[in-house]
C-alpha cells in the first residue's frame, strides 16, 4: 500500500526538548523515561526532568529516590554499550528555590533575610504552584548549561490547562513594578505620598485586605516583595528564554494517554490547547494498549489435546477448566481491545496533522526497571503512524 | 492513630456512609469521580440530602456522569442529590460577602486589578479560601462528598490549614484556617483514597496516607478502595498446567488463549499483592472493587461501581435505578 510511516528514532535524533503532557496514571513518567534511555542509547547525553511530586521516575529507573541533584544512571546493567548518558533529576521546588535566591542575592544579609521570611518559607514549602515556577527555572538553567543534548521533561499531572506554561508568567504578573509599587508604599517609609495616592477605593481595598489576610501577614509579604523586587529583571529575562525555547523548531511536546476514556480525553484537550497556543506537537503515544488479535474459537477445540496431555500428573477435571477460564478470559481481553481500539480512534481524529501516532502494548508486569524500560523503549521507537 | 472500624467491608462501607464530610482522593486515573458519584448516589438512595462536589474544575469530570455540568450553586439531579462546582471566583466572592457586611465594598474589592494579582500569586488564600466555602456547605446538608483532585495536588490543599497557621498570624482567614482544621479532624470527616492493583499507584496511596497521618490530617483511618481488583480464580494446578502450556511449543491461535489466561491470571496476582501491602500498611483493610465492563462510558462505569457498593451497604440494583 506504501502507506507513510513515521521514523521515531529519527524524530528522537533531531529533538533538543521533549515535553511529555497528559492525565495521570497514564505512564507519563515511565514513557519519559523510556524516550530518554532511548536518547542515551543512541548516543546522546540525556537529562530527564520530573517536575511530579509523586516519587515515580525513580520508581521507574529501579531507583529508591532522586533528588533535586543531576544523578548519573547507571546503564551498564543493561550490558549495552553507548557513548551516550542518561541522567534525571527531581524537581524538588525548596531547594531550587533556595539556591535561586542564594545565585541572584547581592549579599550574605538580604539572601538571609528572604530565606528567613514567613512568606517565602510558605511559599516555596506548600505554595502548589510553585512547583511550576521552578521547573521553568531548572529548564533554563539546564539547557543554559549546555551539559544536554536532549532534556525530556515530565510534567504533573493537571488535567485543567498546561498551568505549568502559565505559572511563571503568574509571577511576573505579580512582580510587576506598577502592582509591587502599589502594593508597597504603605509600608515605604521613603514614599510621598501624603496621603493622596492612597485614598478612594486603594486605600479602602487595601485595608479590607489587611483585615482579612491580617496586617502582620500583609507586613510580612511587603517585606518579601521589597527583598525580592530587585530579582523581578532575572526572572522576566528567564521566562522569556524558556517560552522562546517551547516554540523553538527542536522541542517536541508529546501528549501522553492510555486507552480509557477519561485519559483519552484530557489528551483531545491538550491537542486543543497546543494547537490553540501554537506550540510545536511531536505527536500522540498511547500506552498500555491490550491488543487480542484472535477472532473467536473455541479453546477446547484448539487446546483440548494439549491440555489432557499436560495434566495427566493433575486432577481429571484441571484440563477442563484451565480451558474454560482461558476460553473466558479470551473473550474479555478481545472486549477489551475493541473497546479501546474504538476510544483510539477518536484521539487519532483531533491529532490530525501533528506528527507521529504511536501505540505501546501493554508489557506483561509493571515496568520499574532498566530492562523493562529498554523493552518498552524498542516497542516506542518502531515506525508509527502519521498524524 | 484512631480507632478503627474494625475490619469487615460491610461495616466500613456502612460506616463511611455515616460522615458528614468524605473526602476523595488518590493518584490520577484511579477512578475518585466514580467513587465520588458512587457514594454520593448510595447516600441519597439512604436518604440522606447530599452535595456531591468538585473543586475549581475548568471541565468538570461530574459532567459525563450526570450529563448536567455542575455550577457553583448546587443543583439538584434526583432525589436528595446535588452536586456542585466550587468555582474559585464565586467561592471568593461568598467568603468576602461572609466577611465584609457591603456588597458595594465586595464588588470595589472584586473588580479591582490589584486584588486580583495579589489573590492569585499570595499563597494559599485560594486554596483556604475554597476549603473555607466547603467547610460552610457542610452544614446545610446530611453528607457532602468533595472530589479533590489528584493526591499531591489534594495534600497541598488541605495542608494549607495547617501551614497557614504560621503564615496568618491574625484576622479572619487564620480563624477560618483553625475551624478548618477542626473540621478535617472530626470524626465525622473521613477520607477516603482510590487506589488501583498496581505497585506505583498503592505505593502513593501508602505514602498519601502517611503523609496525612503524620501531619494530622485526619484522625480516622482513610477507607481504601482498590479498584478495578480481580478477585483469584485460579486453582493451583491450574495455574500449574498454565505454567506448562506456556513452556510448550503453540499455534499462534492457541497462543493467543495461553496469552488471555496469564494476563488474567497477572491481574490476581497483582491484586493479591497489592492487598497484602495495603494490609499491611494501613490500619483498614482495602474494599476491593471489580473493574467494569470494558468500554463503558463514565455513567455506565459509575453504575457498575455503586453496584458493588450496594451490595455491601444493603441498596439492589433495582433501587438504584441508575443504567
Amino acid at each position: 500500500m506504501g502507506v507513510t510511516r513515521f521514523n521515531m528514532e529519527a524524530w528522537l535524533d533531531r529533538t533538543n526538548l521533549v515535553v511529555c503532557v497528559g492525565a495521570g496514571g497514564v505512564g507519563k513518567t515511565t514513557t519519559a523515561a523510556t524516550l530518554g534511555l532511548c536518547g542515551a542509547l543512541r548516543g546522546r547525553r540525556v537529562m530527564v526532568l520530573t517536575i511530579d511530586p509523586a516519587r515515580r521516575l525513580a520508581n521507574s529507573l529501579g531507583l529508591k529516590n532522586i533528588g533535586n541533584e543531576q544523578t548519573q544512571i547507571d546503564l551498564e546493567a543493561l550490558g549495552l554499550s553507548t557513548d551516550g548518558e542518561l541522567w534525571a533529576m527531581m524537581l524538588d521546588s525548596r531547594s531550587t528555590f533556595d539556591g535561586l535566591i542564594t545565585r541572584v542575592s547581592p549579599d550574605e544579609v538580604s539572601r538571609d533575610r528572604i530565606l528567613n521570611n514567613h512568606v517565602y518559607r510558605h511559599m516555596a514549602d506548600t505554595f502548589a504552584g510553585s512547583q511550576d515556577y521552578m521547573a521553568t527555572e531548572t529548564l533554563y538553567d539546564l539547557v543554559d548549561s549546555g551539559s544536554y543534548d536532549l532534556i525530556v521533561l515530565d510534567t504533573p499531572p493537571v488535567k485543567n490547562a498546561l498551568d505549568f506554561l502559565e505559572s511563571p508568567g503568574r509571577l511576573i504578573n505579580f512582580m510587576d513594578e506598577r502592582v509591587l509599587r502599589w502594593f508597597l508604599h504603605p509600608y515605604d517609609a521613603n514614599a510621598v505620598f501624603g496621603g493622596k495616592l492612597m485614598m478612594g477605593t486603594s486605600a479602602v481595598v487595601f485595608r479590607l485586605l489587611a483585615y482579612v489576610f491580617g496586617r502582620d501577614f500583609l507586613e510580612d509579604l511587603a517585606t518579601f516583595f521589597q527583598d525580592f523586587q530587585g530579582l523581578y529583571e532575572g526572572f522576566v529575562a528567564r521566562n522569556d528564554a524558556v517560552v522562546k525555547l517551547f516554540r523553538d523548531p527542536g522541542t517536541s511536546f508529546v501528549t501522553i494517554c492510555a486507552p480509557t476514556e477519561s485519559s483519552l480525553d484530557v489528551a483531545v484537550f491538550f491537542q486543543e490547547e497546543l494547537k490553540r497556543r501554537e506550540l510545536p506537537r511531536g505527536g500522540i503515544i498511547v500506552n498500555q494498549v491490550h491488543t487480542c488479535e484472535g477472532e473467536q474459537h473455541d479453546a477446547k477445540e484448539i487446546l483440548g489435546a494439549l491440555t489432557r496431555t499436560l495434566s495427566e500428573d493433575l486432577s481429571p477435571n484441571t484440563a477442563a477448566t484451565l480451558l474454560a477460564r482461558l476460553g473466558m478470559a479470551h473473550r474479555r481481553l478481545r472486549a477489551l481491545g475493541q473497546a479501546e481500539a474504538a476510544l483510539a480512534r477518536r484521539v487519532r481524529a483531533c491529532g490530525a496533522g501533528g506528527g507521529f501516532y504511536q501505540e505501546i502494548p501493554r508489557l506483561d508486569g509493571n515496568v520499574h526497571d532498566l530492562e523493562s524500560l529498554h523493552e518498552v523503549g524498542r516497542r516506542l521507537l518502531v515506525p508509527a503512524d502519521v498524524l | 492513630m484512631a480507632e478503627t472500624d474494625g475490619g469487615s467491608p460491610t461495616k466500613i462501607a456502612r460506616g463511611l456512609l455515616e460522615a458528614r464530610l468524605i473526602l476523595i482522593t488518590g493518584k490520577g486515573g484511579t477512578g475518585k469521580t466514580t467513587f465520588a458519584s458512587a457514594l454520593a448516589l448510595l447516600a441519597a438512595l439512604r436518604g440522606k440530602r447530599v452535595l456531591l462536589l468538585e473543586i475549581d474544575s475548568q471541565r468538570p469530570a461530574l459532567t459525563p456522569v450526570f450529563g448536567v455540568a455542575p455550577t457553583y450553586e448546587p443543583q439538584q439531579i434526583r432525589d436528595n442529590l446535588e452536586i456542585a462546582n466550587l468555582t474559585w471566583q464565586e467561592a471568593l466572592q461568598s467568603f468576602l460577602a461572609s466577611l465584609v457586611p457591603s456588597r458595594r465594598i465586595v464588588r470595589l474589592i472584586l473588580s479591582n486589578r490589584m486584588v486580583g494579582r495579589f489573590l492569585d500569586f499570595t499563597p494559599g488564600s485560594r486554596e483556604i479560601v475554597t476549603l473555607s466555602v466547603l467547610g460552610d456547605r457542610v452544614g446545610d446538608y446530611d453528607l457532602v462528598i468533595a472530589d479533590l483532585p489528584a493526591s499531591g495536588h489534594a495534600f497541598s490543599l488541605l495542608d494549607i490549614t495547617r501551614s497557614a497557621m504560621g503564615l496568618f498570624r491574625s484576622g479572619p482567614v487564620r480563624h477560618r484556617a483553625e475551624e478548618l482544621r477542626e473540621l478535617l479532624t472530626s470524626p465525622t470527616t473521613r477520607m477516603v483514597l482510590v487506589s488501583l492493583p498496581e505497585e506505583m499507584v498503592v505505593n502513593e496511596t501508602i505514602e498519601t496516607y502517611q503523609k496525612l497521618d503524620r501531619y494530622e490530617l485526619i484522625s480516622r483511618p482513610p477507607v481504601v478502595f482498590l479498584n478495578r481488583a480481580t478477585l483469584p480464580t485460579f486453582t493451583d494446578e491450574e495455574r500449574t498446567l498454565l505454567g506448562r502450556l506456556c513452556n510448550s511449543e503453540l499455534s499462534p491461535l492457541a497462543d493467543e488463549f495461553v496469552r488471555a489466561g496469564r494476563w488474567e491470571d497477572e491481574l490476581e496476582q497483582a491484586t493479591a499483592a497489592s492487598q497484602a501491602r495495603l494490609l499491611e500498611t494501613l490500619p483498614e483493610p482495602p474494599l476491593l472493587v471489580p473493574p467494569a465492563p470494558p468500554g463503558g462510558i463514565p455513567r455506565e462505569v459509575v453504575g457498575s461501581v455503586a453496584t458493588h457498593l450496594g451490595r455491601l451497604v444493603g441498596i439492589s440494583r433495582r433501587e438504584l435505578r441508575w443504567e
